[in-house]
């Protein structure tokens, strides 16, 4: 999405990236960028929550209309819980057994055959 | 933390963003895939300030999430990830019309969240509310699919030009990606 989010922007489309990745989106680095510090998947705000996705949009909205430059990021003051230890569990290599390390990696060459057979599809039309 | 780090109001130390580089190259790496990914990184970054006022602009959404595609496995919500449900070329659909796009084909955060409420990846309702009360002057008539590829070079050289033209026909004058 940062790569897109580039390739508009040079051509003349503004920009702004929603996302939960913060390092990530930086490190590739966009004009405009509202950071959610949320659990990824939830860029737009918290489920079931309408005022927290009314809010982050707005927030969007004003990242886009009043960045001064690029790299600008603004981090939304939502917090996913009061509690930040869910921030310790994504792909933490730290936190898995030996079995569950063996049972992920079985899991991701199945996938990635997976993936290989979708891509390798002749593309469907449109 | 003592004390006197109690007493200034500090947050915990792992209260911060999570710093994905570093866990998914350790995590790959310890499941034993030597060569590590290699994000896109640039010392240099474009800028195009708005050329007219918000409540002019014809405003676009940009998503990687896929529309629902029967037969192609569990998509959610709580789906485990499913390779089966990505999609490799750019697509796009009417604004104007209500759409079943799900993410389980992205590595979201599966242990702290389900994806049961598009919302959250794909605000196209909520633009719409915008639209109409002139927070933004429209909605561009399409919105548009990015495949997820770990090929950076299809997204660079096919899936971003495509992107771009896509948005060009439409005359959209800014875009919103919503990433994963």
């Amino acid at each position: 999405m940062s790569l897109a989010a580039r390739h508009l922007e040079e051509n003349g489309i503004a920009t702004v990236v929603m996302g939960c990745a913060k390092d990530i989106v930086e490190y590739c680095g966009v004009p405009r960028f509202l950071f959610s510090d949320f659990p990824l998947g939830n860029a737009a705000g918290r489920p079931k929550d309408p005022d927290s996705q009314a809010f982050t949009l707005e927030l969007a909205l004003w990242v886009l209309e009043a960045a001064p430059a690029p790299r600008t990021t603004v981090q939304s003051p939502l917090r996913w819980n009061e509690d930040p230890a869910w921030k310790l569990d994504y792909s933490n290599i730290d936190r898995l057994s030996a079995e569950e390390i063996q049972r992920r990696r079985q899991e991701f060459d199945r996938q990635k055959e997976i993936a290989k057979t979708v891509r390798e599809a002749p593309p469907a039309a449109g | 933390m003592t004390g006197h780090e109690q007493d200034l109001g500090f947050a915990p130390e792992h209260d911060a963003p999570i710093p994905y580089m570093h866990r998914i190259r350790e995590y790959y790496q310890t499941l034993g895939y030597g060569t590590p990914y290699r994000w896109a990184h640039y010392a240099e970054v474009p800028f195009q300030p708005l050329k007219k006022p918000l409540a002019e602009c014809r405003v676009t959404l940009i998503t990687t999430a896929a529309p629902y595609q029967p037969g192609k496995g569990d998509q959610g919500p709580g789906a485990p990830y499913n390779a089966a449900a990505k999609f490799y070329r750019v697509y796009s659909s009417d604004t104007a019309l209500d759409h079943d796009l799900r993410i389980s084909h992205v590595a979201i955060d599966r242990a702290h969240t389900t994806a049961e409420d598009s919302n959250t990846y794909f605000p196209l309702p909520l633009l719409r509310r915008c639209a109409a009360v002139g927070r933004i002057g429209a909605v561009a008539p399409s919105f548009h699919g990015m495949p997820t590829n770990r090929s950076q070079r299809a997204t660079i050289e096919r899936d971003c030009p495509e992107l771009l033209a896509r948005c060009r026909a439409d005359g959209a004058d800014a875009a919103i990606l919503v990433a994963n």
